[in-house]
């Protein structure tokens, strides 16, 4: 349905065929792992890609959360499923404490000096900082918005406000709750740029 | 597991579709909060970035877990009992001796059994929306998730195997928000099923018909009568082992100052089953709400019994009735406080005691201490639920380190601390 979900299958099997013989999660190293990640969400944890998400510092936390509770079947997308399938408790924090390593870039997308200042004033009134502190670098559970990609932005504040993703408690739904379609634009053009 | 989650993602799109095309241009509520909350951090003079603090998915090792930190009187002592079950709260135990745990985030239910003296952990289930309320009937755990009702018969003989279930979900017919209503169930003295629906915002405009009550159900789902209302969001009850009467915990609200209102111990009276516990008007002793206003807003409002502290988050209560701890603690509660969020200055984090008193009410006394650094504002842990063992110890739960600590008594050390104690 989504484009992200296409293209993450489409890569997901590149990546599975491209380790040895369709090896699964647990016999791969770290190393190895790190580089079935990079397929997708780039190399250095900068994604390159349509509605994937940059893992570059992230706080290792969020990290940690999100691949836990995606494992669970907690948290749903489908085209992570066999990659966290057989993922261990420390596979995911040294998966989690690498990419909180990793220097962040921008993602290459055209930001809009307009919207981005539009969504300053939103973020301003939605008090977006008090979570996910003034540089938007995230902390703790709550991800770094700072050179995001903004198509992935746009992607997951909608799958909050439709109910199809909610966070630790549905603090994120109820932050942008009433948001249009060019609010979250907003938003995303700002955070990207920060 | 993964056909019903199905079914709960689409009650949720369902809902949040229809409340957006209702109130499409809504004034804007504060972070965190849902769109019909009046809260006004602004106006509580409270910090504004204060937040609940996040719970590890992760298991902690066990030479980390806390247990040096733990204090208690004379003559009673802590042990890990067990370890490796990330999140865990709820605690029951069937006939045959499985503790079964319930989780908020996670979403998972344990089933913890005991052999050659040691503890074995399993994820007995897994991709539950917040599984915290389990009761156990008749061999049948019974599993309350958000919207989400299943009962598995035969559990303890089905532990590598349970199956999907027995959903009762229809006939329980419970609200999908989910904000407090992550469920806490027991059954009562009567064999009834009884369940809490919380308030869905942290302070507003309930509908009473359906938000801040506890109910009771038939096991099957059947015949739902109101006890209490005007419950903001208990998630801890128990029935005193002497008059059977219903106590019941309650999380005060937020926003409204680092001083409270303050938590609540209840009880309902024989007779006053569904008596009215004042939210959103009339909090804790007799306090007027400052966002939601009505006159007379404590008319006809039960008080509380106890007060149990700003914040402090008192989740699950216990009436001790074994033969292990000294005469004193028998028929009285044990109150396990989560710990504050909302408060700059953390408390609670501790387990006390509510010794009750012939006219209905209880008086707070500290029993385990130890897990908050007033000084460094730090806690190490966070106990939330209680159980007694057949031998008369006791469990405390501590969902941040997903641990269970065993508390049991001893005369003899107790009898050799009380001379160190005259120095």
């Amino acid at each position: 349905m989504q484009p992200c979900l296409k293209i993450g299958r489409s890569l997901m099997l590149a990546a599975v065929l491209s380790s040895s013989g369709g090896a699964f999660a647990q016999t791969l190293t770290l190393p190895e792992r790190i580089e079935q990640c990079g397929t997708c969400h780039g190399e250095d944890g900068n994604s390159k890609l349509e509605n994937i998400p940059s893992l570059a510092g992230q706080p290792a936390f969020f990290t940690l959360n999100a691949l836990i509770l995606m494992r669970e079947g907690v948290r749903k997308v489908e085209a992570m499923a066999p990659f966290v399938k057989d993922l261990k408790d420390a596979d995911i924090q040294a998966l989690a404490e690498h990419y909180e390593k990793l220097t962040p870039k921008p993602s290459g997308e055209t930001i809009d000096p307009a919207l981005a200042e539009r969504g300053a004033k939103i973020s301003a009134q939605r008090r977006c900082e008090s979570c996910h502190l003034p540089s938007l670098a995230g902390q703790q559970q709550m991800p770094r918005l700072a050179k995001q990609r903004i198509d992935y932005m746009i992607y997951a504040m909608k799958q909050y406000l439709t109910d199809q993703r909610t966070g630790a408690d549905t603090a994120m739904t109820a932050s942008i709750f009433g948001l249009r379609d060019d609010d979250l634009a907003a938003l995303a053009h700002y955070a990207a740029g920060k | 597991m993964k056909g019903l989650s199905r079914t709960a993602l689409l009650a949720g799109s369902i809902a949040g579709a229809f409340v957006l095309s209702i109130a499409p241009a809504l004034s804007q509520a504060p972070p965190g909060l849902s769109a019909l909350d009046k809260s006004d951090p602004a106006a509580s003079k409270q910090d504004a970035n204060l937040k609940p603090h996040a719970t590890p998915p992760i298991v902690t090792p066990v030479d980390k877990l806390p247990l040096d930190k733990l204090k208690l009187p004379a003559g009673f002592k802590a042990e890990v009992y067990s370890s490796g079950h990330p999140g865990g709260r709820t605690m029951v135990q069937g006939p045959k001796g499985t503790i079964f745990m319930g989780t908020r985030l996670l979403g998972r239910v344990y089933a913890i059994t005991e052999k050659d003296g040691k503890r074995e952990v399993r994820t007995l289930l897994q991709g539950l929306t917040q599984p915290n309320g389990l009761a156990i009937k008749d061999g049948a755990l019974y599993v309350l998730a958000i919207n989400k009702v299943l009962r598995f018969d035969d559990i303890e003989n089905k532990l590598d195997n349970p199956g999907e279930g027995v959903d009762l979900t229809d006939k329980f017919n419970l609200p999908p928000e989910i904000h407090h209503n992550w469920k806490y169930a027991a059954f009562g003295p009567d064999g009834k099923l009884y369940i809490q629906v919380g308030a869905n915002c942290n302070i507003c405009e309930i509908n009473p018909g359906i938000h801040g009550q506890i109910r009771r159900y038939n096991p099957d789902g059947s015949g739902m009568e109101i006890v209490a209302r005007g419950v903001r969001n208990t998630v801890g009850f128990d029935w005193h082992p002497v008059t059977k009467e219903l106590w019941f915990t309650d999380n005060g609200r937020d926003w409204a100052g680092d001083a409270g209102p303050e938590d609540e111990l209840n009880r309902v009276a024989k007779g006053q089953e569904g008596a009215n516990y004042g939210f959103p008007y009339c909090h804790a002793n007799g306090i007027p709400d400052p966002d939601i206003k009505k006159p007379n807003a404590c008319a006809g409002v039960v008080m509380p019994a106890a007060l149990t502290g700003p914040h402090s988050a008192g989740l699950g209560i216990l009436f001790y009735t074994g033969e292990m701890f000294p005469k004193t603690y028998q028929n009285v509660g044990f109150i396990a406080r989560r710990g504050s969020w909302n408060k700059a200055q953390k408390f609670g984090y501790d387990v006390v005691l509510a010794r009750t008193t012939p006219d209905g009410k209880a008086k707070i006394e500290p029993f385990m201490t130890g897990l908050l650094d007033d000084k460094k504002n730090e806690f190490f842990g966070r106990p939330v639920y209680l159980l007694q063992m057949k031998d008369g110890s006791m469990l405390v739960s501590d969902e941040q380190n997903g641990a269970t600590y065993r508390i049991s008594y001893d005369a003899k050390t107790a009898a050799q601390a009380a001379p160190a104690k005259k120095k």
